[in-house]
């Protein structure tokens, strides 16, 4: 077990984190899974180290696409980072295409609000130039 | 897929609107609205617990006669607050290819101090602390010397903010954060490593000291029912200081079942080792980040392997290794890889947790790795991801 780097601990040492890297290759943990029992249009998935901050808004951003007939997302336990997140679509739609088109969705989604935020804070700092908003 | 995205990405219009309220050097008070309480939530969690920055990580004590125990002085190191600038080109020290750690992934600090002959206690602050590179020169700035975050006129905060990793200050004497207090004859020296971390795995890494967030202040959307002693509740609670912002419940109105929160007011107060507006776009970008690491595991291609394993066939990555893995059915789900030590090192791309595996005992040493409607043998390189026929 000690060889699972568990990324999020600190070392107890600095230069313990040689543990870590086991080998040659470089690590890459996969941390999406396909549970049992998926098929092409309807899937769980298991996202280790994920909770309801990448969680709630995946499944927003999913349950937008009308071709989805039911999104879902669920932690098994608290003690343990793994989110599940289950898609079924109706008729064919693959459900690898909606998760990648709800993944980007949100990350342009993203991209609008902290534009719209660094517009309005430029704003604020034309109109206010005695209170500077930090850069 | 033929539904139209129309979160305002083209229009002015729709789309999330930002509106700033008000600002100061360690807070942005703002309006986030036409977005979803998911993404805003989201947003919120990632500025709380997911942006890196630097903070003390490693005491190394050379001399403590003080009263306070090595480990309680290197815990409130820790908790001083140091700049995070430049932290984006610093690398997490377990990811260096440094020895140990280096400049690229570490800061070092330093503090010296004695009470050699004063009757009074000699107080130790944030600002005797002082920054040297791994190879032990010195970093000064007269610039910024140790002030920071003191009222200044039309400074923009990436200026102000001091070089990596000395301790923000930001009260008035320009002292700092009280570390200890030392009578006569008490010495303290220390060399601190700091590093670079995110809140998740300890709050000193966090670049937030609150963030407030309200939506619905008329609670039009009964989302929360209002505890009362008496028979009316609104007469107890305090009025929201957004509740300007919106309209009132008229009397007679009927409730609106459908509506769905769509204006948040956030109060983003941050701790001084980040210029607010630099911790929500930092928390953005840590969001974004996240998505396109899921993307990236999901878009590994197809045909050689596995990006998305199938739990139940713990096939190692390789198809042909299936069947006399699968053979050794034991309880414990899977069959192959039982030392997950072992497991982990050898196929780097499953990183699977067994206490997962073993819920799918189901699926444990039977017909090699059908369990999940895909073959072993390379089953996923196939036209569709989950094989043919699962059901």
């Amino acid at each position: 077990m000690a060889t699972d780097g568990d990324h999020e601990m600190a070392d107890a040492t600095a230069g313990a984190e040689a543990n870590g890297t086991s080998g040659d290759f470089v690590k890459e943990k996969q941390r999406l899974r396909l549970l049992p029992g998926s098929s092409d249009t309807q899937a769980s998935f298991a996202f280790e180290k994920e909770d309801h901050t990448l969680g709630n808004a995946l499944r927003y951003m999913i349950m937008k696409n009308p071709d989805v007939e039911f999104c879902g997302y669920s932690i098994p336990h608290p003690s343990e980072t793994v989110m599940n997140l289950r898609i079924q679509t109706w008729d064919n739609v693959s459900v690898m295409d909606v998760l990648k088109r709800g993944l980007s969705d949100l990350a342009d989604l993203c991209d609008v609000v902290e534009d719209k935020f660094t517009a309005a804070r430029d704003d604020f700092n034309d109109s206010h130039p005695d209170r500077v908003a930090t850069k | 897929m033929n539904f139209d995205m129309d979160y305002g990405l083209d229009g002015e219009d729709t789309g999330p609107r930002v509106t700033i309220r008000n600002v100061n050097e360690t807070t942005i008070d703002f309006l986030l609205s036409s977005t979803s309480l998911a993404l805003a939530n989201s947003i919120r969690r990632t500025m709380l617990a997911e942006i890196p920055t630097i903070a003390i990580d490693l005491v190394e004590v050379e001399s403590n006669t003080s009263v306070l125990a090595d480990e309680f002085l290197a815990h409130r190191l820790g908790l001083i607050p140091l700049s995070t600038r430049g932290v984006e080109e610093m690398i997490y020290t377990r990811d260096c290819t440094c020895e140990e750690f280096c400049d690229n992934c570490a800061v070092i600090l330093r503090l010296h101090a004695a009470n050699r002959n004063s009757d009074e206690n000699v107080k130790v602050f944030a600002k005797d602390l002082f920054c040297e590179t791994v190879g032990g020169q010195q970093i000064q700035d007269p610039r910024y010397g140790h002030r920071n975050g003191a009222p200044r006129d039309g400074l923009s905060g990436a200026e102000e903010l001091p070089p990596r990793g000395q301790p923000v200050i930001m009260d008035p004497k320009g002292n700092g954060a009280l570390i200890c207090q030392l009578r006569r004859g008490q010495e303290l020296r220390v060399r601190c490593i700091a590093k670079k971390g995110i809140a998740k795995e300890h709050a000193k890494w966090a670049p937030t000291a609150a963030i407030g967030f309200e939506y619905d202040p008329h609670n039009k959307l009964r989302h929360t029912t209002l505890w009362s002693e008496g028979p009316n509740a609104k007469e107890e609670w305090p009025e929201s200081k957004n509740k300007d912002w919106e309209e009132p419940e008229q009397e007679g109105e009927p409730f609106r079942y459908d509506e769905e929160p769509t204006q948040f007011y956030i109060n983003l107060e941050g701790t001084g080792v980040m210029p607010p507006d630099q911790i929500l776009h930092a928390g953005i970008r840590t969001l974004q980040q996240k998505l396109a690491m899921i993307i990236q595991q999901l878009g590994t291609t197809n045909d050689s392997g596995h990006e998305l394993a199938p739990a139940a066939t713990d096939n190692g990555g390789m198809g042909g290794m299936s069947p006399p893995m699968a053979a050794n059915g034991t309880a414990y789900g899977n069959g192959n890889q039982t030392a997950y030590g072992g497991g982990g090192g050898q196929t780097p791309a499953f990183g699977m947790t067994p206490a997962y595996q073993g819920q799918q005992t189901a699926y444990g040493g039977q017909t090699p790795g059908y369990g999940g409607g895909t073959t072993p043998y390379g089953g996923m390189g196939g036209a569709t991801p989950y094989g043919r026929s699962g059901y």
